[in-house]
């Protein structure tokens, strides 16, 4: 029933309500049945705000006058073919000289209104009339409510400008048109058309509810103009988006409730609303998600009442919380996509890098070969600038990420990771890596290295280096190391223990070879491993192994001599200590180090160790340093021989003169003792002259 | 041992001609590197197991290419530590590409160069898709016949080219005869020439044989291989030569090929090696040759020094034993 505080003065007086409107409201006894007219639906937020005052109630109003069905009407057909002509009785005109019902009169159009020039009211209610006309004349009119019809095209009201409501609703209006001349306009109802977009209403400044519930809006826009707007009703509708309502100062009351809204940013306008106090949201996809309240009470602070319930502060407040945990959340994770992006250039980064080199050295070694015969190949001086994320990468980042990564000046030609039991190197600059002061607990829990995009030649140096540090790492990974020779796995034999080897076929043309696993398991036979390339290591591999290689084992430790045997193995014993004492330094530790390592050699299969792999640099730097002596010792076998050829000649060629040289001998000896006498004079002679 | 020929020469020639000098300036040499070491056990020790080496063929293991390269007995006994050494690849069955092969060689010698190989694996396939596999036979017998002769066959590409360019007004140009092993083994591309002439080829031979001074494969052997055919391309003279058993015999390094794989002294070896190897539960089938047969001799033309697996103490260590096992041979 209608509320006591709008329920009516009795008499004609008229009524301001607070709104500023002229009505004429009367009481008198009102059969409801007529009064369906306003479904609870259209108007519930009428019911569900009593507080609110100053509002115009279209339908109680309406109920406030009586108004029997045809009793004091009369409808004369006309000379006109079409129109009836109305006419009431002049006892009728006194009595309600303002207003006029004709509602349910089965009227399919606009009556002919004669002599009721002073009519405010018209109700056309509940009738099949299809188009506005013949009310221009009635140029006072305020209200006209033409609800339940079937208009199909708002016209026939320019004359009306004194108009303040109308009430359009459930027709089968298609657009909102021809309100030009209506700038009084209070209240505008069209719910229940067909209407699929707000315009030409930025006119009404004075319109303070629209009524636009149950049409086809796909969104919402256009609604500048509307100054003094406080209600806005769209339930119902498609709406996706909602714009400009922030260009209404007095909006108050929105209701999207049943549409189709799904993100707060479609609707973000709603927040630079200071107006707003009440929004409903019910019904939108939106309202479903776990984020809804809070993100809605954090962007609307001016709110008092979401989806017709107060607001408290105990859920203001937990809204603020829960956003601040979103923030927090977005910007981990922001964080560790941006960290991985880093990761990932850098890889690219090094990767690039290494296929320069790569190609670069392939070049070199091409064009060595068609020069010398023994080739030495120089490492190739690669340019050592870093090289910054190429466009096409950059391309595929967001733009967030891209502005963050531009802010590194430079990027890493190098990468190490730790992850858990994962020790992980990309380029040959992550191998000084292996200098740094590893704290026990994490150097203790690596068992798997993994070497990427660096040189296996540049990884043996620091072999004892990784024995050392990571004493647990059981499983070597290598790719793109550049693992083009058996011999080069000779080198691994060095370290304490590997239980797993994983050599990637990218970059590693050594595993083309048919027997590559078997000259594995044959050198490192020692460790016993268990899996190659994930592949478990059976007997017969074993067997395999040994029976291909092993005669090269017993040739290489039995046939070569004692020197030999000695001088090799000494060599690869130097080495490494070589590289104990650069890392170490001089503590006082080592030497027990030195010690166990010595000892551990010893245990190895020396059958095999004598098989070793020395990196090209140092075998060039050796062949270099052995230049020196070879020359010394050619001089030096040189004059040796020098002197025996001379010795052989001299003797040679006393050999041949020594037959005439003894008989001459003998004949200067037998000519001397021809004459006994004399040659004892001779003798005696000789002998004085000696003294 | 006073051959008049011997005597003939003069003495640094002499020397020069069998090497000798070699091999005391590479002692010398080693001697110098590995000073400290060998102190300690006496420089006539030193002498003694070098030489030793030398004769049994030991002293390449491991060295540098230059000097394995250096005297035709050098490369004789690596060609033969090769064989033994990977006989066992070959025994398996497995085919290998060049690249691998290579790989092996560089096991026994780290600078090895590739061209070599490469040379090689060119006399098997033909210069085709240098990527084939090859059999342990094939890449072993045209390996010994490049590196052993690699100078000569370079001087023999040059007569080739010549005589192919016409240089000899005799070349005609006709379809090389049919003849057993050549007929698969022509050079495919050039279709105006197939090969030379083979009597004029062993002409040209002659000549290089008689002023070369590096080694040659004996001319009487090359006759014979040339005598077969009357036209013939380079690769086919090659591949000829590297499967002829007379050359083979002479050079000395390599069993007969019906033999390759047999090794009767080493197989034993291999069988303890591979009993002890950890965790074997059944004892590995042994190879039939490895008890029955009795070690052969290959016949030895003026080979200075005595094949190894006649000594059945191979496990001793080579600490002047191997001295009296020689004596005892000769």
């Amino acid at each position: 029933m209608i509320p006591g505080k709008y329920r009516s003065v009795s008499g004609r007086a008229t009524n301001n309500v607070n709104c500023g409107l002229h009505l004429v409201i009367q009481t008198s006894s009102l059969p409801e049945k007529n009064k369906v007219r306003f479904k609870q639906v259209e108007f519930k937020l009428n019911k569900e705000t009593p507080s609110f005052p100053g509002r115009l109630l279209q339908h109680d109003l309406e109920r406030n006058y009586s108004s029997r069905q045809g009793d004091h009407i009369n409808l004369v057909s006309s000379s006109m073919p079409s129109f009836p002509i109305l006419q009431r009785s002049s006892e009728e005109k006194i009595l309600y000289s303002d207003r006029l019902t004709l509602e349910r009169q089965k009227l399919t159009v606009c009556p002919i209104i004669d002599g009721e020039e002073h009519l405010r009211l018209l109700n056309f209610q509940h009738n099949f009339i299809t188009r506005i006309q013949n009310i221009s004349n009635l140029q006072r009119l305020i209200f006209l409510d033409l609800y339940d019809n079937q208009i199909e095209e708002i016209s026939g009201l320019s004359t009306l400008r004194s108009l303040r409501v109308l009430l359009l609703g459930k027709n089968r209006i298609k657009k909102i048109s021809n309100l030009e001349n209506l700038k009084s306009l209070d209240v505008l109802d069209l719910h229940g058309n067909q209407i699929t977009k707000i315009e030409n209403v930025n006119h009404l400044c004075d319109l303070r509810v629209l009524n636009l519930a149950r049409n086809l809006l796909s969104h919402v826009d256009n609604l500048n103009g509307l100054d003094s707007l406080t209600e806005l009703n769209l339930r119902h509708n498609q709406i996706t988006f909602v714009r400009d309502v922030d260009n209404l100062p007095c909006l108050q009351r929105l209701f999207l409730s049943f549409n189709n809204i799904s993100s707060f940013d479609n609707v973000s306008c709603l927040a630079d609303s200071a107006s707003l106090s009440d929004i409903t949201f019910d019904g939108n996809p939106i309202a479903q998600e776990s984020w809804y309240k809070h993100t809605v009470l954090q962007n609307m602070m001016q709110l008092r009442q979401l989806d017709m319930k107060r607001i408290t502060e105990e859920e203001r407040r937990m809204a603020s919380i829960l956003a601040k945990k979103e923030e927090e959340k977005k910007r981990e994770s922001h964080k560790q996509s941006l960290l991985k992006e880093k990761k990932r250039l850098t890889i690219n980064n090094v990767a690039r890098k290494w296929d320069l080199q790569q190609r670069v050295a392939n070049i070199a070694t091409t064009q060595d070969r068609k020069d010398s015969d023994s080739p030495s190949q120089d490492p190739c001086q690669i340019d050592g600038s870093t090289i910054s994320a190429s466009p096409e990468e950059t391309g595929s980042l967001d733009a967030g990420l891209t502005s963050a990564l531009q802010g590194l000046a430079v990027i890493d030609s190098h990468l190490v990771e730790v992850d858990g039991d994962t020790l992980s190197l990309y380029g040959s600059g992550a191998l000084e890596s292996l200098d740094r002061n590893w704290s026990a607990q994490t150097a203790g829990m690596v068992t798997t290295v993994s070497f990427t995009f660096i040189e296996f030649d540049e990884i043996v140096q620091v072999l004892p280096k990784l024995k050392i540090k990571f004493p647990n790492s059981l499983h070597l990974k290598f790719k793109e190391t550049n693992l083009v020779m058996l011999q080069q796995f000779n080198a691994l034999a060095q370290l304490r223990r590997i239980d797993q080897l994983t050599i990637d076929p990218q970059g590693n043309p050594v595993v083309n070879f048919t027997l590559w696993k078997y000259y594995v398991l044959f050198r490192l036979s020692h460790f016993s491993m268990q899996k190659i390339n994930g592949t478990e290591v059976t007997q017969n591999d074993m067997i395999m192994a040994e029976r291909l290689f092993g005669i090269l084992a017993h040739v290489a430790s039995s046939e070569l001599p004692q020197y030999r045997l000695i001088s090799i193995l000494g060599d690869a014993r130097k080495k490494q200590f070589r590289y104990l004492l650069e890392t170490k330094g001089k503590k006082p530790g080592i030497v027990n180090e030195e010690n166990n390592d010595s000892k551990r050699l010893v245990g190895e299969n020396t059958n095999r160790a004598t098989l070793n792999y020395t990196t090209r640099d140092f075998y060039n730097e050796k062949l270099e340093e052995i230049k020196e002596k070879k020359k010394f010792c050619k001089m030096y076998i040189e004059d040796l021989v020098k002197e025996a050829t001379e010795i052989n000649m001299k003797n040679e060629a006393l050999q041949k003169l020594w037959p005439q040289m003894f008989i001459e001998l003998v004949r200067d000896a037998v000519i001397e003792i021809r004459n006994k006498n004399s040659y004892m004079k001779l003798c005696l002679q000789q002998i004085t002259d000696q003294k | 041992m006073l051959s008049p020929e011997r005597l003939a020469l003069p003495d640094y020639e002499y020397l020069a001609q069998r090497h000798v000098l070699t091999y005391m300036e590479d002692a010398v040499c080693q001697l110098l590197e590995n000073r400290e070491d060998i102190s300690q056990y006496g420089i006539a020790r030193f002498f003694t197991e070098y030489f030793n080496s030398v004769c049994q063929g030991t002293h390449i293991l491991f060295r540098e290419f230059s000097f394995i390269q250096a005297t035709p007995h050098n490369r004789a006994s690596f060609l033969r530590a090769f064989w033994r050494c990977f006989r066992t690849v070959g025994k398996n069955g497995d085919l290998l590409t060049m690249k691998e092969y290579h790989c092996l060689l560089q096991l026994l010698c780290p600078d090895f160069p590739l061209e070599l190989t490469q040379k090689a694996a060119r006399i098997v396939l033909m210069d085709d898709a240098m990527d084939c596999l090859m059999s342990f036979s094939d890449f072993l017998f045209a390996f010994q016949i490049q590196f052993y002769y690699s100078e000569f066959l370079d001087s023999v590409a040059a007569i080739y080219q010549d005589l192919l360019s016409g240089k000899n007004p005799n070349t005609v140009i006709v379809p090389t005869s049919s003849s057993g092993q050549h007929r698969q083994r022509q050079v495919l591309g050039e279709a105006s020439m197939e090969g030379v002439e083979a009597s004029l080829f062993y002409q040209c031979l002659e000549n290089l044989c008689d002023r070369h001074k590096y080694s040659c494969p004996p001319p009487a052997l090359v006759k014979e291989v040339l005598s077969n055919v009357q036209r013939l391309t380079f690769y086919g003279f090659l591949v000829a030569l590297s499967k002829h058993h007379g050359i083979n015999q002479a050079l000395g390094a390599l069993p007969d090929k019906g033999d390759l794989m047999h090794d009767p002294a080493m197989d034993e070896e291999l069988e303890r090696l591979l009993v002890q190897v950890p965790g074997l539960v059944n004892s590995v089938t042994a190879s039939p040759e490895a008890s029955c047969l009795p070690s052969r001799t290959p016949p030895r033309v003026g080979s200075p020094w005595r094949p190894l697996h006649h000594s059945r103490k191979v496990d001793a260590e080579s600490d002047g034993s191997t001295e009296e096992t020689d004596e005892s041979e000769t």
